[in-house]
């Protein structure tokens, strides 16, 4: 191999993909081994100032593992306990006005319902003629004015 | 009966141990990827939370540090992807002054050209890093500053071995682009 490594083959050799021939060229070509070296150089660079600029951080010293795990707070410690008081609060204080509502609309058709039934009472009461009694009123009518449309002359021909 | 069921006791169950081991690791992986102090240490925070909330999962198939390089490398997709438009202004905002990136450059009684042109090469890598791909940056740190090996990266990433070289190979690619030819 007499060439030079094209960029490619740098890079390729950079992530150890070579060939025997390659290596052979770059042990030659004082080229080829400069411009690896260069490059071998600048990433040896890069990682030793990456790990400088993480080490000098005041962050890159490990925390106690307390303070990654969330701390287990007791439920007053919590913002939703705290939300919990008033709206039990207002529950508590909701339950006596519904129940109040509740026997108000109770007693309201309670009323309704006896009214009814004093009605229905009325009515049997104030009756002329009882219940059982009524297929013989049909018979028997007492009220003839009312009973067809014959007037009373042409009845008392009729009964003599 | 009971015995049979419960676990055998893992190595994530002593979370002080497991943190004070691998937390450099994963909050320097999480500061490369995010380059923001505060995501960086949201994120790690958030990587040992969820391994310990997950940990009857954790089996011992690999290494505790590459689950938890698993988890961290989710948590940072996730952060940049939920994030995208806050985070570029955070990371520009908080961006890496490439002027102090020749503080960390080692003196080592080099000339001042060599050394110019050390600093200068640094430079170039951490622009190309920060233009690189989300895929492209994970892997591309993951080898050069975490030093992992191809198939462990795919462990990590959950990627095909073949598919790390292709982002690994498409990121040096644009790092020799910034680095320009030597002169």
């Amino acid at each position: 191999m007499s060439q030079h490594l094209s960029s490619r083959e740098i890079s390729q050799w950079m992530i150890d993909e070579r060939t025997p021939q390659q290596e052979q060229h770059v042990r030659q070509c004082p080229e080829c081994g400069a411009e690896l070296a260069r490059m071998e150089a600048a990433l040896t660079l890069f990682r030793g100032s990456v790990r400088r600029w993480s080490d000098g951080q005041r962050r890159a010293e490990p925390p106690a593992s307390g303070s990654i795990l969330p701390a287990r707070r007791g439920f007053w410690a919590q913002p939703l306990g705290w939300a919990l008081v008033p709206a039990t609060l207002l529950v508590l204080a909701a339950v006596p006005v519904y129940r109040n509502v509740q026997d108000r609309q109770r007693q309201a058709e309670a009323a309704r319902a006896d009214a009814l039934l004093l009605e229905k009472v009325d009515a049997e009461v104030s009756r002329a003629v009882p219940r059982p009694m009524e297929p013989l009123v049909k018979l028997v009518s007492w009220d003839f004015s009312s009973t067809d449309g014959r007037d009373e002359k042409t009845r008392n021909e009729e009964i003599r | 009966m009971i015995a049979a069921v419960e676990r055998p006791p893992s190595e994530i169950d002593d979370l002080d141990t497991v943190v004070r081991l691998h937390w450099p690791r994963v909050f320097r992986f999480a500061l490369a990827s995010l380059r923001d102090l505060d995501a960086a240490g949201s994120v790690a925070q958030d990587c040992f939370l969820r391994a310990y909330r997950s940990r009857e999962r954790f089996r011992g198939e690999c290494s505790i540090e590459a689950w938890l390089m698993r988890i961290a490398v989710n948590l940072i997709r996730d952060y940049a992807r939920n994030r995208r438009l806050q985070f570029w202004k955070r990371a520009q905002a908080s961006a890496v002054d490439l002027n102090a990136v020749g503080q960390w450059v080692p003196d080592g009684g080099a000339s001042p050209e060599s050394g110019a042109m050390a600093r200068e090469q640094l430079a170039a890598v951490w622009n190309a890093a920060g233009g690189l791909s989300e895929r492209q940056r994970t892997v591309f740190l993951l080898r050069f500053v975490e030093d992992m090996d191809l198939l462990e990266i795919a462990a990590v990433t959950g990627m095909k071995e073949g598919t790390v070289k292709v982002h690994l190979f498409r990121a040096l690619q644009a790092v020799r682009e910034r680095m320009g030819r030597p002169e």
